[in-house]
């Protein structure tokens, strides 16, 4: 049975299935989903998955719609290297870890992605185009999200708190990392599949709360999570100078 | 050396109690009173999984060393570790259904049943506190966000606009429990699963919370799944464990809103 997977660049929720998938050894079949043209909210994409969300799985008649999850999925249904530790502790912890990346530093460092990237990205089109384009969208939160980056309308309050918070979720992170080798504990996970997405590129994006000097751990485990056969070909997959910036992450570069 | 700190049985707190009473589980039960904020005046733990909190309030298990936290992961590390009853589903496509059930329900159910639950319940009881000492234990919660739920309910943060959206922003996740459960009985497979503990201990306040939201003719097979899940022997002991006698009328902040808007 082909898995086909609908998703866009190796980056935040679309990466995660792709670098779970490359480190099973199971092959996908790639379906690329322009988030910066609204390709996920076409009606060929909606008949995939009617959120409009991306990514999307199908695994014969299977449709998985939540990247986290699907990463579980995926651990579960194939064969390869385990990505879950066998202790139930560490299993605990891996999850609670992908729940604090999910739900408590990605929403915040995405905010400010958006408001930097993704809302300048799509900006400069016409308005009709845009209120069009939101208007397609089929869940609330998510026109929310759109409306406030295409219009700009963040404010200084809620960016200066999601500066607050990937600050301080920096330091836990970095903590974390100086007393486990890996998320779970002993052994790499989908919580470091998880965590490199969402931070593969902080060491660029937060420069100054993210580097050798001040978090050293989160360093090291990005270079070991990127020098993985599976993070290689998954990252050359990237087609924008977005995925491009895992090159930093080069031990050569800082030689 | 099995431990739950909990307070009264009902949402966060009723599932890893229903859980351990499924399992047939020896524990502790260490009670204490979230209402007067006593907890954080426990020495639990200085672990970041247990300071942080990422339901902002919620049970804390301790198994030997490690100390467990968030409502849904405790019941998968419980179904996981503890020998008895199974509580996992089975196939892989069911445990993506009881994991996705439980993220889902968690950021939607997770956030808008506290305000409610809060709101008619908690408030009045805080605002009869004396607020000498009420303020002074609001200054002991470190984490930011977890002082801030407390604080928004005693200055006037859910006016009833925000309460009106609260109570509209229930019907979409009603509506895909609703929906689900036409094909099926049970949220993730063919069996009763961690997903089923998790979305019951949600969903049995909303009857009174907003009875116009779950009902006999709005949402007739929520109505029979709470019903079929009440009558287990297990949700029983869960909740003869309350203190009050009425656990379905305590309250503790929930899952923070988006902040996206």
């Amino acid at each position: 049975m082909t898995v086909h997977l609908y998703h866009w660049e190796p980056n935040a929720n679309s990466g995660k299935p792709m670098l779970a998938l490359a480190e099973k050894g199971v092959e996908f079949e790639s379906h690329y989903i322009d988030l910066l043209k609204f390709d996920q909210h076409q009606p060929e994409y909606l008949k995939i998955n009617p959120d409009g969300t991306i990514p999307a799985m199908v695994h014969g008649d299977r449709v998985l719609i939540e990247s986290t999850p699907m990463m579980e999925y995926v651990d579960d249904a194939f064969e390869g290297p385990p990505l879950k530790p066998t202790d139930p502790k560490e299993r605990w912890r891996m999850r609670w870890w992908m729940r604090f990346f999910d739900a408590y530093f990605g929403p915040s460092l995405s905010m400010i992605g958006w408001s930097v990237f993704v809302g300048p990205a799509v900006r400069q089109r016409p308005r009709e185009e845009l209120e069009a384009a939101i208007a397609r969208i089929p869940l609330e939160s998510r026109r929310i999200a759109w409306r406030k980056a295409m219009f700009n309308e963040f404010g200084e309050a809620e960016l200066a708190e999601s500066r607050r918070r990937v600050q301080f979720c920096t330091g836990v992170l970095e903590n974390h990392l100086s007393r486990h080798a890996w998320i779970a504990g002993k052994t790499y996970s989908l919580g470091d599949v998880n965590g490199f997405n969402l931070g593969y590129a902080l060491p660029l994006s937060q420069p100054d709360h993210c580097n050798d000097a001040k978090t050293p751990h989160i360093m090291e485990w990005l270079r070991r999570i990127y020098e993985r056969p599976a993070t290689r070909k998954i990252w050359a997959l990237g087609r924008t100078a977005m995925a491009q910036r895992v090159k930093m992450l080069e031990r050569t570069a800082h030689a | 050396m099995l431990e739950l700190y909990h307070s009264e049985p009902n949402t966060f707190f009723l599932k890893p109690l229903v859980a351990l009473h499924e399992k047939q589980a020896r524990f502790e039960s260490r009670w204490f009173n979230a209402e007067q904020l006593d907890h954080f005046q426990l020495n639990t733990t200085r672990d970041i999984e247990a300071h942080l909190q990422l339901e902002r309030e919620g049970p804390l298990l301790r198994h030997d060393d490690t100390v467990v936290t968030n409502s849904f992961f405790m019941i998968e590390y419980i179904a996981e570790a503890l020998p008895g009853e199974p509580l996992l589903p089975e196939a892989p496509y069911d445990i993506y259904r009881a994991h996705a059930s439980g993220q889902f329900l968690g950021a939607q159910l997770g956030s808008l049943v506290p305000i409610l639950g809060c709101v008619k319940y908690l408030v009045p009881r805080l605002q009869a506190m004396d607020r000498g000492k009420l303020d002074a234990r609001l200054a002991s919660i470190a984490p930011q966000e977890r002082r801030v739920s407390w604080q928004a309910l005693l200055d006037g943060t859910y006016t009833p606009q925000i309460l009106a959206t609260a109570h509209e922003r229930l019907k979409f996740p009603l509506a895909r429990i609703e929906a689900q459960l036409a094909s099926g009985p049970w949220l993730a497979g063919p069996r009763y699963s961690i997903a089923d503990i998790d979305a019951f201990a949600m969903l049995r306040v909303i009857p009174d919370l907003a009875p116009d939201l779950v009902n006999e003719s709005t949402t007739p097979r929520i109505n029979e799944y709470l019903a079929r899940i009440a009558a287990r022997p297990a949700v029983q002991a869960a909740l003869a464990m309350s203190r009050s006698g009425k656990p379905e009328q305590h309250f503790v902040p929930g899952v923070e809103p988006s902040r996206w808007g």
